[in-house]
């Protein structure tokens, strides 16, 4: 691209009452250089455009405020931009019309004019043979919604069930609760599965395979070719994306003794109480004899909220014990229900249901801790609770008792046994082959080829549920075009389900759009950039595809690395994984990034000037909100921004401080897969290398301190400036780099 | 505590329900209703536990405890419970229950319900009809007039044995039944409470506070009801003195009725009545601007107030339309008061009427024990 560059540069919100903008835009040469009041105005905008008409501008440097704002303002297609933040990084945050306030204006000006000189226009990279099917796992309410959504939105999808017909959990149910209102409105109403199960069956779009597994998922978004057995045999399918929605199953009771489970038939789960409801058509025959329950206790969070059973509130049971209360009243108006709960959970809408519910004089409630179940004679119960409403003990006898237990995501066990294995694996080969002979292997639901393992990995908290932690993505997995919904994502309830399944089949079209168009899929989802590396200088060392969080890259049988460019997230941290500095993106590269930090100088040998490599998903808007806030922040740091901090090159540390500078200061995320950054853990790996930066720093004969890492979450605005200044205190106490002037 | 069993009884529970405490299953127990009273103890303060024992159908729990009666429903519980369970109204309710409980024949069921009431009255009715209907006083013309032709009741329906002796009776056997129904009362609220103090001393500072109505002042909601009541309580108390006093000058002194207006008899007496009808139109008054807030009362508490009213006014009407001698009037007016009088009186130990014995005697429980100091 013959590049004609622009410089414009903004004087209003401040940045022309605290720098001198006019000496500013006489220090760019060579190029198109105009300054505006107010560029983000329509006639600022216009000014580049006609620009870019008549002067053929298309390297444009707009230095103004931050690039997280006015994206839309200063958006040029088809030009190559780049935003200089003069508002919060100089005026907002430094003493205005000061020699070393316009000293940074000038560095970064100087920086963004360096970063769009080495830059180019990205083409995107449109891998070819493309499918647009989207594979739903599981044929449960949550699946089969999501494969109704994505078929109605014109999607081809194919669902396997495991089981030899659809409909999961909800086959399985007596009635449901309904959606809506619920004043004066009947509390159960038919589950209408039957409907649903039609409805998937006869879409002409959606192919479902029934009595069906994976046995295979490989390949990237777009290019999926999994496996499904069936029928005894297997067929290969072409897929786009995958909607991941495979459920849960109950926790199992028998370890819940104490609570009768095992001891008396009479004492039931939840799940079994709705197949005796079913069985008696609404008629509740109690397992022991068949005679009629009249007098039936539900115990809540049983094995829930139990640091020994399962830790989490599944969500669906306080709401289900009030409907199968409802199922004990309903043909027998002397009948009661007693609820014994530890707090009534019946999030959102359901509150309504609870409070139409406990109407019914019938259904008596109070907070209770359980604390067992013992035998009353003739099949009848004694539950024993203490720290209830009705006083410090109590006894209760009934004829049946219904356990509320909760929900296991279908994910938890594969990822028991593969944490496990691994867990073995670091003891050394023969610890385990042991353990691989010992272990009872579980159910495996992808079965991916993949380098960090088949399964959707394990979360500390998130107890074995396929969550990603990405609190703004919900359906996001760790994998790339695996989108989780319904139970297996998080303990809901059926019309949660049916929320949920739109939104992961939703996630997945968005998947499939933007690899045709070549665009990140997530979270830089209007990225066309992608990492390139320059394969003839590389050495096969292997980091890259090791460090990648998102197994995009894989070795040839010659171990030359390969990229599975949709799975792709372009973090960069293969860019600063690499040795020999060979990955580069068109806008992103070793080479940019050093550039711009060569362009900054002392401008005597007592000035400080500090590099700070900054990540943009964190650090970044935390500044930016500091100064919002006119934080101050000393002026002889340069902030850089990094996709994240695992793109973070050692080369530049060395080439800042042997030029001269006097500090480098890396700001990354918090360390951790359980962080909810979208890169996982590059601020990790970034602090991995920056171990070996001590290296670097012998070699030059220079303080260890100058470099530092701190780890910011974007919620640390306010500390952050102090952090900052405390840092530049202590360069300032080691003294000048020896290195300046050379 | 020790370990209670518990054997809910849905049968006391819909008769909560069905007896004003409509809302009772809304309650969830966030306490809140017992943090705002003002009137509870401190210790195991009410009415929180109160309504999770009538939603369970712990009926021996509630009837027998006398903090059902220490509440005065201020009703600034049922101003602020958060989900409408209105905790005052169903105290009230489990209260009627508890009075229908401890009187032990079956016109308790009967006061409670409306089914009833023509029954009710009809015994009243029948009974002063039995009275005159021999003696052809249907026509009014046929009862005989006093000495200077003016209207005298007492010839109407004679003092002796008539009225002496039927109000006599049921207010014998409503002393019967509230003699029988408070010792049942004290029975089981002393079970395993140990008593504590003079009897005595406990009877004086409960009375001294009735007669001073301080537990009306710590309502909020209900801030006005202490002057109403107050009004209706000492009216009653004039009206008593007033009965009395006209035993001891007709038995005594056999002065016989009417007596003049400016008989200091007779000047308590009007004054007495403006008072009850000043004072019951105030509480029908507080009762309809607090509805919103504090609930819109049970049918036994409608039924109270409104004989109370019909007392007042057909005893007020009886006298100004005697004054003014017109007798077609007079007679059926006077007969009405009768009948309504009668209602109060041999009901009283089935109707709220009762809350002055049952509420008064849990007051001094209360005291006698340390539950309230």
């Amino acid at each position: 691209m013959e590049k004609k560059y622009g410089v414009y540069i903004c004087k209003g919100c401040g940045i022309g009452e605290g720098i001198n903008v006019e000496k500013l835009a006489n220090n760019v040469k060579g190029m198109v250089c105009k300054t505006h009041d107010i560029l983000c105005s329509p006639e600022g905008i216009n000014l580049i455009k006609e620009d870019m008409k008549n002067e053929g501008v298309n390297a444009i440097t707009i230095a103004a405020c931050s690039p997280r704002v006015k994206t839309e303002e200063f958006d040029f297609p088809g030009a190559l931009i780049e935003r200089v933040n003069l508002r919060e990084f100089v005026v907002w945050s430094h003493e205005p019309n000061n020699e070393e306030t316009q000293s940074l204006a000038e560095d970064y000006l100087l920086m963004g004019i360096e970063k769009i000189k080495k830059g180019d226009l990205p083409e995107p990279n449109i891998l070819q043979d493309l499918s647009s099917t989207i594979l739903v796992i599981g044929g449960g309410v949550s699946g089969m919604n999501a494969a109704i959504e994505a078929a109605n939105a014109g999607y081809k999808v194919v669902l396997v069930e495991k089981e030899a017909q659809l409909g999961g959990f909800a086959n399985r149910l007596y009635k449901k609760i309904p959606t809506g209102e619920y004043f004066n409105k009947p509390l159960i109403v038919d589950t209408d599965i039957d409907k649903l199960i039609k409805e998937v069956e006869s879409h002409p779009d959606i192919k479902v395979y029934k009595s069906s597994k994976i046995e295979k998922t490989e390949g990237q978004p777009g290019l999926y070719d999994v496996t499904v057995s069936t029928n005894g045999g297997s067929e290969t399918i072409k897929i786009g994306a995958i909607v991941l929605a495979t459920g849960w199953k109950p926790y199992d009771a028998t370890k819940l003794d104490y609570l009768g489970y095992g001891k008396s038939q009479n004492v039931v789960t939840n799940i079994e109480f709705e197949e005796i409801a079913k069985k008696g058509n609404g008629k509740i025959l109690r397992p022991s004899d068949g005679k009629e329950a009249k007098k039936v206790a539900f115990i809540q969070c049983a094995g829930q909220r139990d640091s020994n059973h399962l830790p989490y509130c599944s969500s669906m049971c306080c709401a289900t014990s009030l409907k199968q209360a409802r199922y004990v009243r309903q043909n027998n108006k002397d009948a009661v229900a007693m609820v014994l709960y530890k707090d009534i959970r019946t999030p959102g809408r359901l509150e309504l249901y609870y409070k139409e519910a406990q109407n019914d004089p019938g259904v008596m409630l109070t907070k209770a801790e359980v604390k067992g179940v013992s035998d009353a004679g003739n099949g009848n119960l004694f539950v024993e609770a203490e720290n209830t409403l009705l006083g410090e003990k109590i006894k209760l006898e009934a004829d049946m008792v219904v356990l509320a237990t909760g929900m296991i995501p279908t994910t938890r066990e594969p990822q028991e046994y593969l944490d496990g294995l691994a867990l073995a694996g670091t003891k050394g080969d023969e610890a385990k082959a042991k353990y691989i002979e010992e272990t009872p292997k579980p159910e495996f639901i992808l079965n991916l080829s993949y380098r960090q393992g088949p399964e959707i990995p394990s979360l500390e908290g998130a107890y074995g549920f396929a969550d990603s932690n990405f609190i703004c993505f919900p359906y996001e997995t760790r994998r790339t075009g695996i989108y989780a919904a319904g139970g297996v994502r998080r303990p809901m309830d059926m019309s949660e389900a049916q929320d949920d399944a739109a939104g992961a089949a939703f996630k997945a079209i968005q998947c499939i759009d933007h690899v045709s168009r070549g665009v990140a899929v997530h979270p830089r989802a209007w990225d066309i950039t992608f990492p390139d590396p320059l394969l003839i200088r590389c050495t096969s060392c292997k980091r890259c595809t090791e460090e990648c969080p998102f197994g995009a890259i894989d070795e040839d049988e010659k171990g030359t690395p390969f990229y599975k460019i949709n799975r792709c997230r372009r973090c960069g941290t293969c860019m600063g994984a690499c040795p020999e500095r060979i990955v580069s993106f068109k806008d992103y590269s070793v080479d940019i990034i050093g550039s711009m930090i060569k362009t900054i100088e002392s401008p005597d040998e007592e000035t400080i000037r500090i590099i700070a490599l900054v990540c943009e998903n964190d650090a970044y808007p935390a500044l930016d909100t500091a100064a919002l806030q006119r934080k101050k922040i000393d002026s002889s740091v340069r902030f850089i921004p990094l996709r994240c901090l695992g793109g973070m090159n050692l080369v530049w540390i060395a080439d800042a401080l042997s030029r001269g500078l006097d500090g480098v200061l890396l700001l990354g995320c918090k360390f951790g897969e359980n962080y909810q950054c979208h890169f996982v853990k590059g601020s990790e790996l970034a602090n991995y290398r920056f171990g070996k930066v001590g290296e670097t720093l012998n070699k030059l004969q220079l303080e260890a301190e100058r470099v530092q890492l701190m780890q910011v979450a974007i919620a640390e605005y306010d500390k952050l400036p102090d952090m900052i200044n405390e840092y530049v205190e202590r360069v300032k106490e080691i003294g000048p780099n020896p290195f300046k002037g050379f | 505590m020790a370990e209670q069993v518990i054997s809910p009884d849905l049968k006391f529970v819909e008769d909560v329900i069905a007896s004003g405490g409509g809302d009772l299953k809304k309650c969830y127990q966030c306490a809140t209703c017992t943090v705002v009273c003002n009137v509870t103890p401190d210790n195991k303060p009410f009415p929180r536990k109160e309504m999770i024992y009538a939603q369970w159908g712990m009926k021996d729990k509630l009837i027998s405890n006398p903090d059902i009666w220490l509440c005065h429903q201020c009703s600034d519980c049922t101003a602020y419970c958060p989900r409408g369970a209105k905790p005052g109204e169903v105290l009230g309710a489990v209260r009627k229950l508890a009075i229908q409980h401890y009187s032990p024949t079956p016109l308790s069921k009967m006061v409670g319900d409306p089914k009833y009431l023509l029954i009710l009255f009809a015994i009243p009715v029948l009974l002063f009809l039995s009275y005159i209907v021999p003696k052809g006083y249907l026509d009014v013309s046929a009862i005989p007039r006093g000495e200077d032709g003016g209207i005298v009741y007492s010839k109407f329906m004679p003092v002796f044995p008539q009225i002496d002796v039927t109000f006599g009776a049921a207010a014998f056997f409503a002393a019967v039944c509230f003699v029988l129904g408070i010792k049942r009362y004290w029975t089981d609220m002393s079970s395993g409470v140990g008593a504590q103090g003079n009897i005595a001393d406990s009877i004086k500072t409960t009375i001294s506070e009735i007669l001073a109505h301080k537990r009306f002042e710590k309502c909020n909601v209900t801030k006005d009801r202490k002057i109403a009541h107050l009004l209706v309580f000492y009216a009653f108390v004039g009206l008593a003195i007033t009965t009395t006093w006209a035993i001891v000058y007709l038995y005594g002194f056999h002065y016989d009725s009417p007596y003049p207006l400016y008989d200091p008899l007779k000047l308590l007496g009007n004054a007495s009545a403006l008072a009850l009808l000043y004072g019951i139109t105030l509480v029908t008054g507080n009762r309809l601007k607090n509805a919103e807030k504090a609930g819109k009362g049970s049918y036994f508490d409608w039924l109270f107030i409104t004989v109370i009213y019909a007392i007042v006014v057909t005893g007020i009407l009886s006298e100004l339309l005697r004054l003014a001698n017109i007798a077609t009037l007079a007679y059926p007016t006077y007969f009405a008061h009768l009948v309504f009088v009668f209602f109060l009186f041999a009901y009283a130990p089935f109707s709220k009427m009762a809350h002055m014995v049952y509420r008064a005697t849990a007051m001094v429980f209360a005291r006698h024990t340390n539950r309230e100091s």
